[in-house]
């Protein structure tokens, strides 16, 4: 399945949907969720104050090592040296957190905004700790963010809410009256029908 | 008869500005705000029409722009249905900058109970703001179904006019209830407007609003106000010099038919009362004096020369 293979939003008013669309499309950049869904249908009825969106997510995305960022290098072997070099700084805030830590404030050098650099006691197993320490895991934010994203996503005022979550497939209604039975169920056909696309 | 003053925003350099408003001085215009940014100042003022090209070539001069500012001396407020981020920043508050553009001061005001569709309502405090200023610019969403059967009930009780800013572009004023003017292609959105069509919207709205206030100006002008409202800040100014102690970005914010004087209420009422003009006359003589509901501002009132019987 591709990022966001399927992207639907249907209204009353055809127009009035392609103008919500954008409005999905910005949350979903936002939040960068891009990656992580697959195929998307929102579809607003206004006359009936109701909001329902199904998601099938993608596989879940790997977790992310020291290793994936940049490179882990012993750069003084007389005074116990390590550097981290960053070439991707996206979870450059969430490595820091981590070797705060485990080794200080004042134990982490930054010099310039991509070089970590250490002071250890055992180089060898250091070095290796370090490359495969897990920076970070996109799979266990996933779903506050799915659920931040539909919050973002629905008109205001809706705030008679449903959601579920079933390993990959996520459902959402909303509205501002008593959430009927069958609009669950709506929402759960267009998520079977999501997957059915395969 | 006073000249007839026009309004203008200079924008230029910091350096030398002093030459600008001192040459407005003497020509016998107003500096209605001066916002300082860096090396940068925006001079908003009035100035005589028939003087207007003396600014011109002084700005020319010192390397600044002079544009017409046609909203300049009004107080329109932006209202959003909500504060929460499905209204704010986006759409509206581009279309308060936009306003700003035009010259004219604006507030945002965002209801506290104005999201929904059935449940959508407007307190009396909150009506009551809306209406000490010149226009109510309310920022609706992307449903046409909305913004003509649920989200009128949001300009009931306002008095000023009412201008409607939503998605749908095929809507027509008469569908909105209660609303005096409705321009689309400004619904809700989650991005920064800047896209053409977007700032295309935004530039009909701004021209529909100065339509709006030409209007509004005209009708004043049948049975014009007993002082203009920059004069009466230039008293202020001269007489009341706390005002230069506020540290709000306009200490007194014109309206079409009055000012807002952003000094606390209790302490400074009897002072802007007693603002005496050369005529003679004090302030309370020609105009109301009241407590705003924002803060706890002074807020003036001009009369009619109709009511007071002269202009000073």
């Amino acid at each position: 399945m591709e990022p966001l293979e399927t992207f639907i939003v249907e209204s009353t008013v055809p127009e009035e949907g392609d103008a919500y669309k954008s409005i999905v499309a910005d949350i979903i950049t936002e939040l960068v969720l891009g990656g992580a869904i697959g195929r998307i249908k929102v579809r607003v009825r206004p006359e009936d104050s109701l909001f329902l969106m199904a998601i099938v997510l993608r596989d879940s995305q790997p977790t992310v090592k020291v290793y994936d960022m940049g490179s882990v290098d012993v750069t003084n072997h007389l005074t116990k040296e390590v550097t981290i070099s960053i070439e991707q700084e996206k979870y450059l805030p969430e490595l820091l957190e981590q070797l705060w830590a485990r080794y200080g404030r004042a134990g982490v050098r930054q010099p310039e905004r991509k070089t970590l650099i250490m002071t250890v006691e055992d180089l060898d197993t250091e070095v290796d700790l370090l490359r495969n320490l897990v920076v970070a895991d996109p799979q266990k934010t996933l779903q506050s963010r799915l659920v931040e994203m539909a919050i973002r996503a629905t008109p205001e005022g809706f705030r008679v809410r449903y959601h579920s979550m079933d390993k990959h497939v996520f459902v959402f209604a909303a509205t501002e009256d008593i959430l009927k039975k069958e609009w669950i169920q709506e929402a759960q056909d267009i998520a079977t029908e999501l997957q059915e696309d395969e | 008869m006073a000249a007839v003053l026009e309004p203008y925003i200079y924008e230029g350099g910091i350096h030398q500005h002093t030459l600008i408003t001192e040459l407005l001085e003497d020509l016998g215009g107003y500096l209605i705000q001066k916002v300082p940014a860096a090396t940068e100042v925006t001079l908003v003022m009035l100035i005589p029409r028939d003087d207007v090209h003396l600014i011109e070539e002084l700005g020319k001069k010192l390397l600044g722009k002079l544009e017409r500012a046609p909203l300049t001396g009004t107080e329109i407020a932006v209202v959003s249905p909500t504060l929460a981020s499905h209204h704010l920043p986006h759409s509206a508050c581009d279309v308060a900058e936009f306003m700003r553009r035009g010259g004219a001061n604006t507030n945002m005001i965002g209801l506290a109970r104005g999201m929904g569709r059935r449940v959508s309502l407007s307190d009396n405090y909150e009506r009551k703001l809306i209406n000490e200023h010149d226009i109510a610019l309310f920022s609706f969403g992307t449903f046409a179904d909305c913004i003509k059967n649920k989200k009128p009930k949001l300009l009931e009780g306002v008095t000023v006019p009412k201008i409607v800013a939503g998605g749908p572009k095929n809507i027509k004023t008469e569908e909105v209830e209660n609303a005096d003017l409705y321009v689309g292609g400004i619904g809700r959105v989650a991005h920064r407007l800047r896209k053409p069509g977007e700032l295309s919207s935004l530039d009909v709205l701004l021209e529909k609003v100065v339509e709006v206030v030409e209007k509004m100006r005209e009708d004043l002008a049948k049975d014009p106000l007993a002082v203009l409202p920059p004069r009466v800040m230039k008293e202020i100014h001269e007489q009341i010099p706390e005002i230069f102690n506020v540290l709000s970005p306009a200490p007194v914010t014109l309206q079409l038919d009055g000012l807002r004087v952003k000094l606390p209420y209790d302490e400074f009422h009897e002072r802007v009362e007693n603002l005496e003009f050369d005529e003679g006359v004090r302030l309370s003589d020609i105009a109301l004096i009241t407590k705003s509901r924002m803060k706890n501002y002074i807020l003036v009132k001009i009369k009619r020369e109709s009511e007071v019987g002269f202009t000073a």
